[in-house]
């Protein structure tokens, strides 16, 4: 089914203002945005309208943050600046640039190098948590891969059989209060995509919609409830996939 | 700690007052801190004001700023300028992010924040040239906005600061969706009229 050829236009053309303003639902404007792709007509009429919407957060009254509000962004900063340059210059890899994927328009993606020493860390943490099992098969070409958790009592797998993929679990603890586990997948030199895959259950098996394709690594990380399109924490689980 | 961080600081923070936020972004994406911390210092004001027309609460609006602003920094690399601006970039990310936050927030108590955020409260006071300029431009642009009939500034205003879908806005005004989005349209043509009175834009 091809949603997003140039005859579409009729359909999606009243859309670009909209969408500009942010305001289509999250269907309407990934359908808009594949729209988008195609139509030269309606990308002229984004690239005229913008102006006018990135005039508007500038109407907005001049108010002072705290100065908390530096400080609490700044230790993050900070400490994730140092787990970076412990990571060493490695986790820079030029080819990640070229090979970086398209993003939604707004969303910011985790640099490649910030996301290598993340998992630098998930690494670490896993000497100290539960390795179960081996890489293996399953019978009926099912696939199981541990993977390494920094919860010393929990465990976790990734199991593919063709193109579905769950997470088994065991003994999770509970997510942080008002968050939920989300599932991510990675590929060397990239940032994670997310997935629809949100849990809070502590055992059993929590499918990948869409299964995990050829990632190198699955990732679970605490997001807010909704999921993130960015990790907002460190991966409690790292699957290596590839 | 905070010594420590204020001597490294001034090594460096003259050297890093004189680049161009383009310049300072190369130095995030290598995951330079404190050049983060000096894009902060030129749009966080901006970036939280928004914040808080949009969400009508300090608290919200910090939640909003920090996760931007954390995500801008995680991120770095993925500022391209051919896009447009820093602050172009910056605010777009505070704008997505509100809104994610008003849609995950009951509907009767956005309806609250929308209308408290519409009153100039808590306005900073103009200590500096900077703050200064930012209000003339935040009314300039208002008064732009004023100017527009009723019916558009209003879907344009419950759309980008509301945070509210088209669909929504809709049924609030009691008006067909084919008639929301064209007033969007027309409203967001206008406005694009004024920011450009001679046509001198391709």
């Amino acid at each position: 089914m091809i949603t997003g050829g140039n005859g579409d236009h009729a359909r999606f053309g009243d859309d670009v203002a909209p969408w500009l303003l942010g305001a289509l639902a999250t269907e309407e404007r990934e359908a808009f945005e594949r729209h988008l792709s195609a139509c030269a007509r309606c990308r002229e009429e984004v690239a005229a309208l913008r102006p006018a919407v990135e005039a508007l957060p500038l109407a907005a009254p001049p108010v002072a943050p705290s100065p908390d509000l530096r400080d609490r962004i700044m230790r993050v900063v900070e400490s994730e600046a140092q787990l970076l340059e412990a990571a060493g210059q490695t986790a820079d890899r030029p080819e990640a640039r070229k090979r970086r994927r398209p993003a939604r328009r707004w969303l910011g993606s985790v640099s490649p190098s910030l996301a290598a020493a993340a998992c630098a860390l998930v690494v670490a943490v896993g000497v100290g948590g539960y390795l179960i099992g081996q890489s293996g098969s399953e019978g009926g070409g099912a696939r199981v891969v541990a993977a390494k958790v920094s919860f010393p009592a929990a465990r976790a797998s990734v199991r593919t059989e063709g193109e579905r993929a769950s997470l088994q679990l065991a003994n999770m603890p509970p997510p942080p209060r008002g968050r939920v586990y989300q599932v991510w997948l990675k590929n060397d030199g990239q940032m994670p995509r997310p997935t629809r895959a949100l849990f809070v259950v502590r055992s059993g098996a929590v499918a990948i919609p869409g299964g995990i394709a050829d990632a190198d690594q699955v990732l679970v990380t605490a997001e807010p409830p909704g999921g993130s399109m960015v990790p907002t924490s460190q991966p409690v689980i790292a699957a290596d996939t590839a | 700690m905070a010594f420590e961080r204020r001597k490294r600081k001034e090594s460096s923070e003259s050297a890093l007052q004189s680049l161009a936020d383009e310049e300072l972004m190369a130095l995030v994406a290598k995951g330079q801190s404190r050049a983060f911390e000096t894009i902060y210092e030129r749009h966080g004001g901006a970036a939280f004001s928004l914040a808080y027309r949009m969400c009508g609460s300090r608290s919200l609006a910090e939640d909003v700023a920090q996760e931007a602003f954390l995500s801008i920094w995680r991120s770095g690399g993925r500022y391209d300028r051919a896009r447009g601006s820093v602050r172009t970039w910056v605010l777009g990310i505070v704008h997505n992010r509100a809104i994610d936050t008003l849609r995950r927030t009951v509907v009767h108590e956005r309806r609250r924040a929308s209308d408290e955020g519409i009153e100039e409260r808590f306005e900073a006071r103009e200590r500096t040239e900077v703050e200064a300029a930012r209000r003339e431009e935040a009314s300039t642009i208002r008064g732009m906005l004023e100017t527009l009939p009723d019916e558009q500034s209003r879907v344009i205003e419950l759309a980008y600061f509301g945070g509210f879908t088209h669909a929504e806005i809709a049924e609030m005004l009691g008006a067909p969706i084919g008639t929301v989005k064209g007033r969007m349209r027309l409203g967001l043509e206008k406005l694009r009229g004024q920011l450009a009175p001679q046509g001198a834009m391709p």
